[in-house]
Order: structure tokens, then C-alpha cells, then sequence
């Protein structure tokens, strides 16, 4: 009896792994669609940016930023902010009751005071105590909001979209670094849908390494440490390839809560945000989702293939042990709050593909990684493992994770997506990422999200954590 | 041979190596697993793939070069002649003789290709483009850029490529042809107005739409817009009207266009561009619209652009109806006969204020009374005096300098979808 679950479990793990590979591949082909269909419908950055700024048609945007104790990178943040190149926009910086000097320095650098302004609660938010707007003409497009502390990005975001006077609204993180030309590209794909586009998710890609200057990346390098480095490579998979592909079946299931463009009236009608959700970007676009599907309305996410936005990511593995466990969590939360959405064609694409595949090759993927472990561990110590027939499925899952990385940089290189498609040094490098990435890093990833899940199964109480940062390099003039 | 033979005679050649090595590898592999064997295919599948990749990386990045390459020598030989047009100061009407000894060339020299190949005229035409957009100034140097297109054969070449390229290569000549506004023949364009990609239907059609005599905009006297249009087909529409305008053209009746629509979306786009393009003479065509529609947001929209266009004939219909429309078409009203300041309407904004419990609304008409005038001003001192506790919140707006500055009803700003609720539309 042994020997044959033995036999059913190989067999299911072997199709499991095909299966993974057939849909990478299906994704690959899609994200090709997706390139082919924006080279026709996409001009280049000063053609959009030529026909958007010549018009008073151009619809306005609100960028909503959440900040807590932020002192130290604050006015740089927001002075690279109001450099955006865009007609028509708002900065909304939110103070989530900051303990430092984070309101004291915005309220003297931008000459802010105190205006008449009765919000209307159109999200759940902690109450806001003032808005403050600028005296100096120079900063008008700048409106600060000083709330209670809510503890959560999500909480300040809400009070962000309660406070935003435009239709489409960004949500960001106040230490994000945001392409001069973001704003043009995530607008260009709402104004030229023939279907409403409630959500834009913009491709962003991590600031280590990179030379900013003016609040501005000037220079677009690959992260000289190891864990960065590989976690670039998995940031350009996941956009350039998974979001990329997925939208082109309008079946993108998240929009990143650093940098995503969204319209404001779903957004209300949705909810917003979810101040209990570890999850809460994923959490809230499923909710738009079904709000408007079960209206019957037609509707769009659409993906910028370009880089829109930087942003620091984890440097060390403390860091990036925290987060990882915290998006398990999150993966975990989402597969048990949105339940009924999954395998539900009723809700479209996402319901019938996109979910599915969550489920199955990201949510299960690390408890069978698991289990496939400590069955090798088993099998060596019992003396059962046939070491031909393993080292050529290892060799053929390790060649085809090469393959991938082969996909994106051709990817990369064509659609010039990321700054540093000129400079070879930079594909070299990722290159040997993919080469070590299944030894060092994806065991590790695995192990967070095992421990993820057990955290949630536990029900411990989650603790959100900032990450720590280390500062990008400063171009000193 | 002929290249057509070379071709499918390579093709054989590889489909045979190809047949004799997976017969040779099926045979290799045949009393293995299937697992085994479907292992050692995808690592082949991936090895091919991957040299396939890195040939084509290679091809690209080189052909990346040549056009660096032959960017840099086009810059260097017509470079600095070009920026000349763009540079302040030039005279706007060079003559062909002045334009030709910029470019150190004569006028028999102006015959010959002075461009070698479609890359070379391509990446004139790019060079020009981008130099054309980065420029900020007015139409002034219009003349002259279209002599120095002429001079290098561009118009006849954007007209081919529009004719015979790929898809994308038609629509990134006609965006030029866009910019450099340069006249199209018909017959090239009206074939693309059945393409089946949306967006060089989109391109062909205001193409056709800026430069059509007066006589050819019959052929837009249908339906012909109303699939599902976007904010970019406002955009487009938008700026194609303004050059037949700048041209001297007649602009189409877009009160009748509107009417013609079954689209009430569309119906919408046609109104608010009436307002942008001054149509006062056609604001009567659109009361059996305010009338006869259900439709909310286009009422809104009627309603506003007779304010704009101070078409006061139709301020009895707007009293007549307001009190009986949704809040947001009360406000769209209000915002309508403010403009319109005949003088006559106050009441209606006090109407306005006193009848609903809607904070929006009752914010509105108190900034549309602001924006009345002096006796407007005096209503709203009156009632402010008036007010209750609860009610004193909407007054604080009118005494604070920064909420102030936004609050009076502006002409210039007000095309502007989200400048007209600037304030107000997260007010209470």
C-alpha cells in the first residue's frame, strides 16, 4: 500500500510540475500579446505626453500618500513628488498622527495652514483632525491631511481617497520614487479604453543600486547585493511577465499598493480599503471586481509594461523574512476571504483562470515544495531514491526556471521596459541570478510561507513592520 | 533562385534535420519512463529556445546599432539645419533657396534622395518629431518646416508608409502626419477608416475629420462614432476641430451631430465639445435633448454648455425644471444660469439652498451666489447671518483666503471636467 501512495504522490507532484510550466508558458505568450497589442496602441513617452498636455480634456489625477514618522526623507519625497510631469494633479500627503517631526517640517518648508474642510466619509477612515493647504501659489497643488493614527498604509489611504477631489486617484508610498512620465503612461491606458478602466497597475521595480538625483532615478542599475539582486529579477517576472500576461485576459488580480492608479467611484462603491487586510491591494481590487461584476458592468484592468515607480526593497533577510511571512499571510487571508470567487466563472477571467492559478501554483506550491522536501529527505535516508531519474527532473526544472529568465530579459530588451536595457553588464548579472535563484533563495522563500501559513493558522496577531532602509545613492552634483 | 526557392529550400533542409534528430532522440529514449522521457524533451525544448533567444538578442541589439548609428550621421549632416528651424529668432518664411544652403545643398541636389533608405527616412522623420514636440513655441514655424519635409520627400513618403506598412508603422505615420499636420489624400485614409484595429480606425477617422473639404463631413452625418468612445477620442476630436478651425475650415454642426448619436455617452462628448468650440448658434438644437432625454449626465451636460455659452434663452426651461431633477443635475443648473448672469435667476439658487438637505447641493448654490455678483453676495451675507450653528460650516469656506481663490465659477477653467468640483466634490 506504501508503495503505491508512494507511486500517486510522484505522479501528482510530476503533473503538478508540468502543469506550473504549461501555465509559465501560457503567461509568456500572453505578456508577447499584451507587447504586440501596446506597440500599436501605446506611442512612446513624448508622443503621449505631446498629445495628453496639449489638451484640457486630460482627466486629472489625485496622488494619495500615506506617511508616518517620516521625517527624515519627507520634504525630499514630496518636492520629487510635485515634479511629476502631468497637466493636472493633486499631492495628498496623509500624517497618520506622526510621533516625529514629520507634519512640524511639511507645515514650515510648504507654508501650509489650516483650511475650512468638512470631509465627506466616503471610506472607512480614523477621523481627520485637519486638511492644510499652502499659502504659496507654487505649492497649490499640495493638500496635507492630519488624521488619528490608524496603524496601516490602508487606514491613511482611505483618508486619502475621503479628501481626493478627482475622478482617478494614485495610492503610493511616500518613499517611493515615481517616473517623471508614470502618470502620462497609467492615463494613457484610461484614456484610451473603450470599456471603464477602474485600476491601472503601473511595473515597479526596486531603487537599490540605482543613482537618484532630484528625487529622480538618472541612473537605473541592477542591486549590487545578492538578496536584492534576485529580488529584482522575481519583481520583473512578476510584472513584465505574470501581471502583464494576466492582463491581457482582463484577469490582473492585484494591483500593487505602491504605486496603482484606480477610479475613485468603484473604489467608494467597493469599500476601499480594508484596515484589517494583510492582503488589503489584492483585497480590494477582488472587491471591485465583484462589485462590478455582480452589476453587470463591463469593465478593465489594464498593466504598464514600463517602469513607473522605485522603490527600496528588503536588503537583509530579516527584512525580507518579515515580508515574505506577511504576504503568506496575506496569500492565505485572500484564499479564505474571497472563497467564493475562486473557480467562479461567473466573475470572469480572474474567477475562472487567475484565481484557480493562485490557488493552485502559488498558495499549495509552497506546502508541496515542503512536503517534496522532506520526502527526499525520507527517500535518502531510506535509500529509495533512483538518482538518475532525479537528477534529470531536477535538471529539467532548473532549465526551464534559465528559459524564463531567457523570456524576460528578450522581453525586457525589446519592449526597452526597465532604463538599463543598453547595458549588457546589467542582463549578465540577472542571468546569474536565475542561475542561483532555485539553490539559495527559493528554499527560503518556501520556508517563509509555510511559516506564513502556520502564523495564520495560529491565528497570531499580525504585526506590521517597516522595512528597514538603507538609502539609495545620491548623485551629488 | 529566387529567393522565394532559397527560403523553402533552407526550410526542408531544417524540417529534415529536425525529423531525423527527434526520430533519432524518440528511439534514443524508448525504453525509458515517460517521465524521463518527457524531462529530457523539455530540456532540449528549453536549450533550443534558448539559443533561439540569444540569436535574436543579438540580431536586435545589432540592429539597435545601425539605427544609432545612422541617427548620429543623420544628425551630423542635416542636425544643426534642422534645429535652426526650431531655433528663435529665424525668419518664418525661409525661402526654398535660404532652407537648401542651410543644408549646404542646391536646388538640383534637392531632387535626389537625399535620404538612402526607409530607415534613414524614418529616423528623419523621428528626428524631426521629436525636436517638433520638445518645441513650445506657436504656429509660426509651421512654413517652414513643411518646405524642409517637402524638401526631403516626406509627406509623399508618410503617405506610402500609411498606404503599405505594418500596422504599426501606419500608426505611428499617421501620429506624425498628425503633428506635423500635413495633408493626407483621401483615398489613402479612407481605406483605413474599415480597418479592423480600433485605433487605426480611430487615427484614419480624424485625419479624415481635420483635413475633409466642407462637403466631405457628410460622410461623419451617421452614427459612424458610437462604438463605445473614450476620453481619447474627445482628445482627438477635440484637437482635429480646433485645427479645422485654425485652417479656416468650416466646423461641423455638432448640436446635429449629437442628435445623430444612439450612444448617450456620445451624445455627451458632442455637447461638451459645442461649448468648447463656441456653437451658440446650434444651443437651441439641444432643448428637445434637455427635454425628451432620461439620461442624467447628458442633461448635465446640456445644461452646462448653455451656461457657458450664455445661451439665456433656455434659463426659463432650467427654472422650470430644476426642482424636480437629481442633486447633481440641480447642481450642473445652478452652475448654468450663474453663468448665464441674467440677473433673473437668483431665487433659483435660493431654491437651491433652502430646499434640499443635500450638503453638496446647499454648498453649491451658496458658491454659485458668490459668483453672482453683488447681489448674489448680499444674499449670501443675509443668509449667513441667518444661519444656524450647524449651517455656519458652509460659510467658513467664503472667508478663508485659499478656499476662496477656488471658489468663484471660472469661464477659462471650467472646460475642465474635475476643476469645476474642485472643491466641493469632498465637501461634506
Amino acid at each position: 500500500m506504501w508503495l503505491n501512495i508512494y507511486y500517486i504522490f510522484c505522479y501528482i507532484v510530476f503533473g503538478y510540475t508540468l502543469a506550473i510550466m504549461a501555465s509559465y508558458l501560457y503567461l509568456i505568450l500572453q505578456s508577447f500579446r499584451a507587447q504586440h497589442k501596446l506597440s500599436i496602441n501605446m506611442p512612446d513617452d513624448e508622443t503621449i505626453k505631446y498629445q495628453m498636455k496639449s489638451s484640457p480634456l486630460t482627466p486629472a489625477v489625485s496622488i494619495i500618500a500615506p506617511a508616518f514618522n517620516e521625517e527624515v526623507t519627507i520634504i525630499d519625497n514630496v518636492y520629487s513628488l510635485m515634479q511629476i510631469d502631468y497637466p493636472s494633479y493633486e499631492i495628498i500627503i496623509i500624517n497618520d498622527a506622526s510621533t516625529d517631526r514629520t507634519l512640524e517640517l511639511l507645515i514650515t518648508e510648504f507654508e501650509l495652514v489650516e483650511v475650512p474642510y468638512d470631509v465627506a466619509m466616503r471610506v472607512p477612515s480614523k477621523p481627520i483632525k485637519r486638511v492644510l493647504m499652502s499659502t504659496n501659489e507654487k505649492f497649490s497643488k499640495l493638500k496635507v491631511v492630519d488624521k488619528e493614527h490608524g496603524g496601516r498604509k490602508s487606514d491613511g489611504s482611505n483618508a486619502g481617497i475621503n479628501v481626493c477631489s478627482n475622478r482617478y486617484f494614485v495610492c503610493t508610498d511616500v518613499d517611493c520614487i515615481v517616473e517623471p512620465m508614470a502618470l502620462y503612461r497609467m492615463m494613457w491606458l484610461v484614456v484610451n479604453s473603450h470599456v471603464p478602466t477602474i485600476g491601472v497597475s503601473a511595473t515597479m521595480l526596486m531603487s537599490n543600486g540605482c543613482v537618484v538625483e532630484d528625487g529622480h532615478v538618472v541612473e537605473a542599475r541592477v542591486p549590487n547585493r545578492l538578496l536584492p539582486m534576485i529580488q529584482q529579477l522575481e519583481y520583473m517576472r512578476s510584472f513584465l511577465i505574470g501581471k502583464l500576461g494576466w492582463s491581457t485576459i482582463n484577469a490582473l488580480p492585484n494591483i500593487s499598493g505602491g504605486f496603482g492608479l484606480f477610479d475613485l467611484d468603484v473604489v467608494v462603491k467597493s469599500g476601499g480599503y480594508d484596515n484589517r487586510s494583510m492582503a488589503e491591494d489584492v483585497d480590494m481590487l477582488l472587491r471591485m471586481v465583484t462589485y462590478m461584476k455582480n452589476n453587470g458592468l463591463d469593465f478593465r484592468v489594464a498593466q504598464v509594461p514600463k517602469v513607473c515607480c522605485w522603490t527600496e526593497g528588503p536588503s537583509t533577510l530579516k527584512t525580507l523574512y518579515r515580508q515574505r511571512i506577511r504576504w503568506a499571510r496575506g496569500l492565505f487571508e485572500i484564499v479564505s476571504n474571497h472563497r467564493r470567487l475562486f473557480f467562479n466563472p461567473h466573475y470572469g477571467p480572474i474567477g475562472a483562470f487567475t484565481l484557480p492559478y493562485i490557488f493552485l501554483f502559488e498558495f499549495i506550491a509552497p506546502v508541496l515544495e515542503m512536503c517534496g522536501f522532506l520526502f527526499m529527505i525520507w527517500l535518502i535516508i531510506t535509500g529509495g531514491v533512483n538518482w538518475d531519474t532525479a537528477v534529470i527532473l531536477f535538471a529539467m526544472i532548473y532549465m526551464f526556471s534559465v528559459l524564463m529568465c531567457f523570456f524576460l530579459l528578450f522581453f525586457d530588451y525589446t519592449t526597452e521596459a526597465v532604463p538599463w536595457f543598453n547595458r549588457p553588464k546589467s542582463y549578465a548579472k540577472l542571468l546569474m541570478m536565475a542561475l542561483i535563484e532555485p539553490f539559495i533563495y527559493h528554499p527560503f522563500i518556501t520556508y517563509c510561507s509555510n511559516y506564513g501559513y502556520f502564523q495564520f493558522l495560529r491565528n497570531t496577531t499580525a504585526v506590521w513592520t517597516p522595512i528597514q532602509r538603507r538609502g539609495v545613492k545620491k548623485k551629488t552634483k | 533562385m529566387d529567393s522565394v526557392s532559397v527560403l523553402t529550400y533552407y526550410l526542408r533542409l531544417i524540417m529534415a534535420y529536425g525529423s531525423y534528430y527527434v526520430s533519432y532522440y524518440t528511439d534514443l529514449l524508448r525504453d525509458y519512463p515517460y517521465e524521463v522521457r518527457t524531462a529530457a524533451w523539455v530540456i532540449q525544448g528549453s536549450i533550443v529556445l534558448m539559443i533561439i533567444i540569444s540569436i535574436l538578442l543579438a540580431r536586435l541589439a545589432r540592429q539597435r546599432r545601425i539605427r544609432e548609428r545612422t541617427l548620429k550621421s543623420l544628425e551630423a549632416r542635416y542636425g544643426d539645419a534642422v534645429n535652426l528651424i526650431f531655433t528663435d529668432g529665424v525668419n518664418p518664411n525661409l525661402t526654398r533657396e535660404e532652407l537648401l544652403s542651410h543644408f549646404r545643398l542646391s536646388d538640383r541636389d534637392a531632387g535626389k534622395e537625399l535620404l538612402r533608405d526607409t530607415l534613414e527616412k524614418r529616423l528623419f522623420c523621428t528626428m524631426v518629431y521629436t525636436k517638433l514636440i520638445e518645441d513650445t513655441s506657436d504656429e509660426s514655424r509651421r512654413a517652414n518646416l513643411h518646405l524642409l519635409l517637402d524638401i526631403f520627400g516626406i509627406p509623399a513618403f508618410l503617405e506610402n508608409e500609411v498606404s503599405l506598412g505594418a500596422m504599426r508603422i501606419k500608426v505611428q505615420s499617421m501620429t506624425m502626419i498628425r503633428a506635423f499636420k500635413l495633408y493626407i489624400s483621401p483615398w489613402v485614409i479612407n481605406k483605413l477608416l474599415s480597418s479592423r484595429k480600433t485605433r487605426v480606425r480611430r487615427l484614419a477617422m480624424y485625419s479624415s475629420v481635420m483635413s475633409s473639404s466642407d462637403s466631405d463631413l457628410d460622410y461623419f452625418e451617421t452614427d459612424f462614432f458610437d462604438e463605445n468612445c473614450c476620453i481619447y477620442d474627445e482628445i482627438e476630436l477635440g484637437y482635429v476641430l480646433h485645427r479645422r478651425r485654425a485652417a479656416g475650415l468650416k466646423l461641423p454642426n455638432l448640436a446635429h451631430w449629437a442628435h445623430l448619436q444612439k450612444n448617450d455617452n456620445t451624445k455627451c462628448l458632442f455637447v461638451r465639445l459645442m461649448r468648447r468650440f463656441d456653437q451658440r448658434e446650434y444651443c437651441s438644437q439641444l432643448e428637445d435633448l434637455f427635454r425628451e432625454s432620461k439620461h442624467k449626465k447628458l442633461i448635465e451636460e446640456v445644461s452646462r454648455t448653455w451656461g457657458y455659452l450664455h445661451y439665456t434663452e433656455a434659463e426659463p426651461l432650467l427654472v422650470e425644471t430644476m426642482l424636480t431633477q437629481p442633486d447633481d443635475t440641480k447642481v450642473a443648473i445652478m452652475h448654468a444660469v450663474t453663468r448665464m448672469a441674467t440677473g433673473r435667476s437668483l431665487h433659483l439658487l435660493l431654491d437651491g439652498y433652502e430646499n434640499t438637505t443635500n450638503p453638496h447641493v446647499r454648498f453649491e448654490a451658496l458658491r454659485c451666489m458668490y459668483s453672482y455678483g453683488d447681489e448674489g453676495r448680499q444674499v449670501l451675507h443675509q443668509l449667513e447671518a441667518s444661519a444656524s450653528e450647524a449651517d455656519k460650516k458652509f460659510f467658513t469656506f467664503f472667508h478663508n483666503p485659499i478656499t476662496l481663490d477656488k471658489i468663484p465659477l471660472d469661464k477659462e477653467q471650467a472646460y475642465h471636467p474635475s476643476v469645476e468640483t474642485f472643491l466641493t466634490q469632498s465637501n461634506f
